[in-house]
């Protein structure tokens, strides 16, 4: 009975092995390959004409995937989210992971209806790539609390990581109809994504700043809780100069 | 170094197995050499060592024929029950397969990033060292007031090596197993205790503390990517180890910090 149970559980892990060694050519890089293909991700290519190449690798898509995974994490600890149904960290793992394989998943069947020329690892690379810019953004405003310069990082930052997807994909995809369709859904989901990731995960508590008072005082001022003495004191002087000058 | 390689080959010579006698004679003969060597370097000398192997021989030959009749003298009886008991068995750290020699020498590994790492140590798999160390987390962690947080060490640490084994089984040409794996991690989060042991000194929510907490991540994924690529022969590539090892620790330093 137990060398039955055992065998079933040895042939059950050993098709488990079997099924990841189909995924081994895909981590088979070199970080100077890793490197470029970051910086590359933010360069959108001016040639729409040609198929761009896309470089089916799945390490570089997971490491960013992660990465987003604790910058998230970093950002819901310092704003002392508090989460009710779940834990913290099943919450940032569904998020970032379901977005990078739903949204795949989603844009590929739309590409097999728009007769795209992308498969699905090379999808799952370049949305994974694509995601470099969201960690940029969320690093630096988890820890810069201005609405102003989040707005700035999403339309620059963001926008250049979703024109390098929506070019490679515009290049391998005949058709404007078609070309409108995928790239539009791909655009849009993509900065929803960046948005709703600021705005959900890193709750500010609305509030007053000490220093501005007065008529110059605008409408909505929001603060982070628990941000150290010396950058409070540093951010609050530059605000309330940004202030006085309107 | 010639010390520790002929301890490590006297380390796994000694298996005693009950059910042969010759081979239990032949394996009690370098059981003694090692019960020898170990006493000698530690400074303890059992009562005239030398003559129990002879008088033990004698006695088991004669004994194993009559069973109902003993033929060694009484004032040896007392003597020879509790050598029996004694001598029989590996010595206990042998047994639950604790080497502190090895023990030693990977701590002195790890706590030196720049030294390159020899590849075979990490042939046996010694969960002691990382059971000691997530526990002195644990403990350091409690020390600093936060609540206990026993469970998210463990689970991190659980999670973290599955993790990590899939990805370096992915990446590494001979695979590697779950008990390498775990060993690594564990020992290579050493730095991390040393992190929140400062944290009961001062404050780490500060720049300062940032500071040594990125430090202390460099530290800990620097010494794991170094013992990983030296043991699966992955030169150049010791970069994309770190980086997972990196995100890992930085978990464990987020559960320190905050």
């Amino acid at each position: 009975q137990m060398g039955r149970v055992g065998k079933r559980q040895a042939s059950r892990a050993f098709s488990l092995y079997a099924n990841i060694d189909i995924l081994r050519p895909y981590f088979d890089v070199e970080p100077v390959q890793v490197r470029a293909r970051l910086l590359e991700s933010m360069i959108p290519v001016k040639m729409i004409n040609f198929p761009q190449k896309i470089a089916g690798e799945l390490y570089g898509p997971l490491m960013l995937v992660f990465t987003l995974v604790a910058i998230l994490l970093h950002g819901m600890k310092t704003s002392d989210t508090i989460i009710r149904e779940g834990t913290l960290m099943g919450t940032a793992i569904g998020t970032c992971f379901g977005y990078w394989l739903g949204v795949s998943s989603f844009i590929y069947f739309l590409a097999y209806l728009c007769n795209a020329q992308i498969t699905m690892v090379q999808m799952l690379s370049l949305l994974g790539y694509g995601l470099f810019g969201h960690c940029i953004t969320l690093f630096v405003t988890y820890n810069i609390h201005f609405h102003s310069l989040f707005y700035i990082f999403w339309l620059g930052v963001g926008g250049l990581s979703t024109l390098r997807m929506v070019a490679v994909l515009v290049s391998r995809t005949v058709g404007h109809t078609q070309r409108l369709i995928l790239c539009g859904t791909l655009a849009a989901l993509h900065m929803l994504f960046l948005l709703y990731l600021h705005f959900a995960y890193h709750k500010v508590v609305e509030g007053i700043l000490d220093t501005l008072e007065g008529p110059n005082m605008p409408p909505f001022q929001r603060v982070a809780r628990d941000i150290p003495v010396v950058s409070n004191a540093v951010l609050n002087t530059t605000a309330k100069a940004v202030a006085l000058t309107l | 170094m010639s010390n520790f390689e002929q301890f490590h080959f006297d380390f796994y010579q000694s298996n005693y197995t009950i059910d042969d006698q010759e081979e239990g004679y032949n394996s009690y003969g370098s059981n003694e050499n090692l019960c020898g060597n170990r006493k000698s370097q530690t400074g303890e000398q059992p009562p005239a060592s030398g003559f129990a192997p002879s008088e033990m021989l004698l006695s088991s030959q004669s004994y194993t024929g009559q069973i109902l009749q003993p033929t060694y003298s009484p004032n040896t009886l007392s003597y020879l029950s509790y050598t029996d008991g004694f001598d029989e068995e590996p010595p206990l750290l042998e047994e639950l397969g604790i080497n502190f020699e090895h023990i030693w020498q990977k701590t002195l590994t790890v706590l030196n990033p720049m030294k390159p790492a020899d590849g075979s140590i990490m042939n046996e798999t010694d969960l002691t060292g990382p059971m000691v160390f997530c526990l002195a987390l644990g403990a350091t962690l409690l020390l600093v007031g936060r609540k206990v947080h026993f469970g998210y060490v463990y689970g991190l640490s659980a999670i973290g090596c599955l993790a990590m084994h899939a990805l370096l089984n992915l990446m590494s040409i001979p695979g590697v197993s779950h008990g390498c794996v775990a060993s690594v991690l564990g020992y290579c989060l050493l730095p991390m205790v040393i992190l929140s042991s400062s944290a009961v000194v001062f404050s780490l929510q500060g720049i300062l503390g940032t500071l040594l907490a990125l430090l202390i991540i460099g530290w800990c994924s620097l010494s794991a990517s170094k013992i990983f690529t030296s043991a699966l022969a992955m030169e150049g590539q010791q970069l994309l180890i770190a980086y997972p090892c990196a995100l890992l620790y930085g978990l464990f330093a987020l559960l320190t910090v905050f």
